[in-house]
């Protein structure tokens, strides 16, 4: 019992240590090298959450336009993030193929993402979801009776990404079209000008046919129906949640940031690193609180131990005693006492170590699961 | 004072190793900035091609996947094809809509180079299209851009310029070469731009019936009387479109029908009888049979003089 | 075996002293040590094992003067020479029998703890009929198999002198009886001599002489 008490209060500060050391590092690996993002004017944080990290809480939408006018400088490769819709409680993350270029990401199985539809999914929702190449998987509508809107679309699998230790194994990614045709912005639908059956067309006239609404809309791509998905509009005024601007160098990011310093401007431009710098100093100023918790509570504890040692040796008075009559000396007696202290703290150590070697090895997923959604 | 050690042969033998080890050093490196190899570079149509292959020269390594037989406007690219495009350094679009499967395939926007964006605004509709309605938002009509920008020589030197800057990008160090090869490149379609405008100023209202309506930009830059109709080349006239032809005749009295390509002499003869003689101005999307983009282009105004040097 | 002479002893707190003029065992004697409480019986078995020193006086056992020798010599002598059986048995509830009986070999470099050893740790439980329960832990003994287990621990070491202080004192009667017939059989069968202090008036005229120390109070 002894021993347990000291393991637990040895264990939680290290622990608790490891934890946030771990969560401090994940998110700044990831802030760090994710240079600029840019997105609608508003909480920086929940930019760079979203894009980052997936996170939940979506920011207010930018345009595709956004992107143009960071392609058109010259001086950054724009990224488009359309972080919004989930599958399985897994988010939806649309982007273009230079998402994974700039990721490092490799492929474990299967294609990369090729044509309307398909999807590549992130090692741990495949590993969860029991899913491989060629299967498929539904997206999820954004609420229960959202009949005008998000509907579900059967995406098709084309690969798995490699585990990369990053909010990307939990992630499924989709081309930003695909995520625009599960938002209904794009779809499919048979020729409406070759419409045969009355109940399906309202009225005709020479230049346009108007279908009724009892006109499906296929609710998967496939080979045979893909010719017919189209979008309507300018693509450039599409929705997106983010840019992950990649500048080509120092000074061309240094120009950028400036171009987004006007008053007027309605977009902001965040560096992920110093927004969960930010973060972190306020969780470290937490972590202080607790830390002080712990100490106390630490010392508290030690406290205890040293009176249950003291009244161990009191309540043992009479066998010390006994031992000194039979011949035992008491700098024996006092070794013995000592070697007890320090088995009960040595296992204590072994134990605490050996926790902490649990810990680490799964600080990563732990982490993600606790703090990092 | 400590003497010397003089430079006794051994010495010098040890310098020309030194020597020779710097050299090699220099000259790997100096290797490998050309060992990076020529760049990838998937097109989609012909032209193209033929001016990534001109400016390039052995520096790039220009696919086009599109079977000759096929038209690449309207190709359509199996998952290989697909992969074999997302792997290139640089995919060449045409833009204005060309090439219906880029709008459903997933490409890296990085290596894409549309190179017509600079003249964006100066697309061209095309009026004949049938919209279609359904659902909350109403009439939307899914219209048509005219796509054959290259048939437009001003617009085919601004496609070619655009081709060299992202070569240029690419391989900043090869950047004078591309210039001086896209000078050269616009010279020629420059040359061939002023040949049309001098053909054509010498009877510029002389009214065309084109065979398909693929020649907007050409039409719209040479300032063009054309109507279009909608036939092959490859299939005899029936009378139907003998018909059509007699009825766009009385508001537009031409002489002369420009194919796309080689018509069959039936129909040739038919239009003979409508007082109508044929000429073929081929677009050249794909790979011509023999030739090259100017070779067929030349070509094209060689046959296109017969219409303008005929006094109306 | 044991002599005494002029022997004076207070302790610190208190104004306790015990004074024995003359006081000796012969070797194989059963001595009982009665008198009130508080008249130095306990004080003297442990003056005689060398636990405390007297101020005054001289304690022979053999031909060793105890009173004579340092901490460690006494220890020494105590460990190897003298088998001590306390009232309260003081074995380690935590250990079972057959370690309770070993326990002096591990407390002190004076006693091998060598297979010969534990043979006579075995026999000596074989001996006071706890052969069979070597393996339970002290606490789950009755009070005489205690008493039994503590004897065997005091005649490990081979003692030539047992002290009993109040051995047979937590006993029922039928057990107070037994233990004394197993600690006489053992002095007799181990060669020793037994100092033994008690109150038990009942079990006086078995032993070969009785002191009353109502004599050496003052």
């Amino acid at each position: 019992m002894l021993v347990a008490c000291i393991t637990l209060i040895s264990f939680l500060p290290f622990a608790l240590q490891l934890l946030l050391h771990e969560s401090e590092r994940q998110l700044m690996s990831r802030a760090v090298e994710t240079p600029l993002v840019v997105g609608k004017k508003g909480s920086s944080l929940d930019l760079v959450m979203n894009t980052l990290y997936f996170g939940d809480d979506v920011p207010e939408l930018l345009t595709m336009a956004a992107s143009d006018r960071i392609a058109d400088t010259d001086l950054s490769l724009p990224i488009p993030m359309y972080v919004r819709f989930k599958t399985r409680g897994n988010p939806i993350v649309g982007t273009t193929l230079d998402y994974f270029e700039f990721r490092g990401s490799k492929m474990a199985r299967g294609r990369q993402m090729a044509v309307l539809g398909d999807c590549v999914l992130g090692a741990r929702v495949a590993e969860s979801l029991d899913l491989k190449p060629g299967d498929s998987l539904v997206s999820s509508p954004e609420s229960l009776f959202d009949l005008a809107g998000v509907y579900p679309l059967k995406m098709k699998v084309a690969g798995v990404l490699q585990k990369s230790h990053t909010p990307d194994d939990r992630a499924v990614f989709v081309d930003l079209k695909t995520a625009w045709v599960i938002q209904g912005l794009g779809h499919g639908h048979q020729d409406v000008t070759q419409l045969k059956d009355p109940t399906l067309v309202l009225k005709r006239t020479e230049s346009n046919v108007a279908a009724t609404a009892k006109l499906f809309h296929y609710t998967e791509i496939t080979e045979k129906n893909m010719a017919s998905f189209h979008f309507h509009g300018n693509l450039s005024a599409y929705p997106i949640s983010a840019i992950i601007a990649v500048p080509y160098d120092a000074k061309s990011g240094t120009i950028l940031r400036g171009r987004y310093l006007s008053k007027n401007e309605t977009q902001q431009i965040a560096k992920p690193e110093e927004v969960i710098d930010g973060l972190l100093q306020n969780i470290f100023r937490i972590k202080n609180v607790l830390d002080a918790v712990i100490a106390m509570v630490t010392l508290a504890t030690v406290l205890a131990v040293i009176l249950v040692f003291a009244l161990s040796l009191r309540l043992r008075q009479r066998e010390i005693q006994t031992i000194f009559k039979i011949g035992c000396s008491r700098m024996t007696t006092a070794k013995l006492i000592a070697a007890e202290i320090v088995i009960i703290i040595f296992s204590s150590a072994v134990l605490c170590s050996v926790l902490m070697v649990v810990v680490r090895s799964v600080a990563n997923d732990l982490v993600r699961m606790l703090f990092i959604k | 004072m400590i003497p010397r050690r003089p430079l006794t042969r051994p010495n010098m033998s040890s310098i020309r190793w030194l020597l020779t080890f710097i050299l090699l050093i220099v000259g790997v490196s100096v290797q490998n900035s050309d060992a990076a190899g020529p760049l990838n570079v998937y097109v989609v149509n012909y032209p193209l091609k033929y001016f990534a292959e001109r400016i390039g020269g052995d520096h790039v390594r220009v696919k086009f996947p599109v079977a000759a037989d096929v038209d690449p406007a309207y190709w359509n690219p199996d998952l290989a094809d697909i992969a074999a495009y997302q792997q290139a350094d640089l995919i060449l679009l045409n833009g204005a809509g060309y090439a219906k499967w880029v709008a459903n395939v997933s490409l890296p926007r990085s290596k894409i180079v549309d190179t017509s964006r600079k003249f964006k605004n100066r697309y061209i509709y095309t009026e004949e299209v049938a919209t279609h309605s359904h659902g909350a938002a109403g009439e939307h009509a899914h219209e048509a851009l005219a796509f054959t920008t290259w048939l437009d020589l001003e617009f085919a030197a601004q496609q070619a310029g655009a081709i060299a800057a992202a070569l240029s990008r690419k391989r900043p160090e090869l950047r004078n070469g591309f210039q001086s090869n896209l000078e050269a490149l616009v010279t020629d379609l420059k040359g061939l731009d002023r040949d049309i405008q001098t053909m054509v100023s010498k009877n510029p209202a002389i009214p065309l019936i084109v065979s398909h309506p693929v020649y907007d930009y050409f039409t719209k830059r040479y300032g063009l009387n054309v109507v279009s109709v909608h036939w092959e080349p490859d299939e005899v006239l029936h009378n139907r479109q003998l018909r059509e032809l007699k009825g766009i005749l009385q508001q537009h009295p031409a002489k002369w029908l420009i194919w796309e390509g080689p018509p069959i002499p039936a129909s040739v003869a038919k239009l003979k009888t409508l007082g109508i003689d044929s000429l073929v101005f081929a677009p050249c999307g794909n790979v011509p049979d023999s030739g090259d983009f100017m070779t067929v282009m030349r070509h094209n105004v060689e046959d296109l003089r017969r219409a303008f040097s005929v006094t109306q | 075996m044991i002599a005494i002479s002029n022997l004076k002893f207070s302790y610190r707190i208190g104004n306790f002293t015990l004074h024995i003029p003359e006081f000796s065992v012969d070797k194989h004697e059963k001595i009982a040590v009665i008198g009130p409480s508080g008249t130095g019986k306990t004080t003297l078995l442990n003056l005689i094992a060398g636990i405390i020193v007297p101020s005054r006086g001289s304690i022979r056992i053999n031909h060793t003067s105890v009173d004579q020798l340092n901490d460690a010599q006494r220890r020494q002598f105590r460990i190897t020479h003298i088998g001590f059986v306390f009232q309260d048995f003081e074995l380690l509830d935590y250990l079972n029998v057959y370690d309770n009986i070993l326990h002096p070999c591990r407390i002190t470099k004076a006693l091998q703890l060598d297979p010969a050893v534990r043979q006579r740790a075995r026999m000596l439980a074989q001996e006071m009929g706890i052969g069979d329960k070597l393996k339970r832990q002290a606490s789950d003994l009755s009070q005489g198999e205690r008493q039994r287990a503590a004897i065997c621990r005091a005649l490990l070491p081979r003692p030539g002198l047992i002290l009993a202080d109040e051995a047979t004192g937590n006993l029922d009667p039928e057990n107070k009886t037994r233990i004394l017939d197993l600690l006489f059989r053992a002095v007799e069968e181990h060669d020793t001599t037994l100092l033994a202090v008690t109150h038990d008036h009942e079990l006086l005229k078995r032993f070969d002489r009785i002191v009353d120390f109502k004599e050496f109070r003052d």
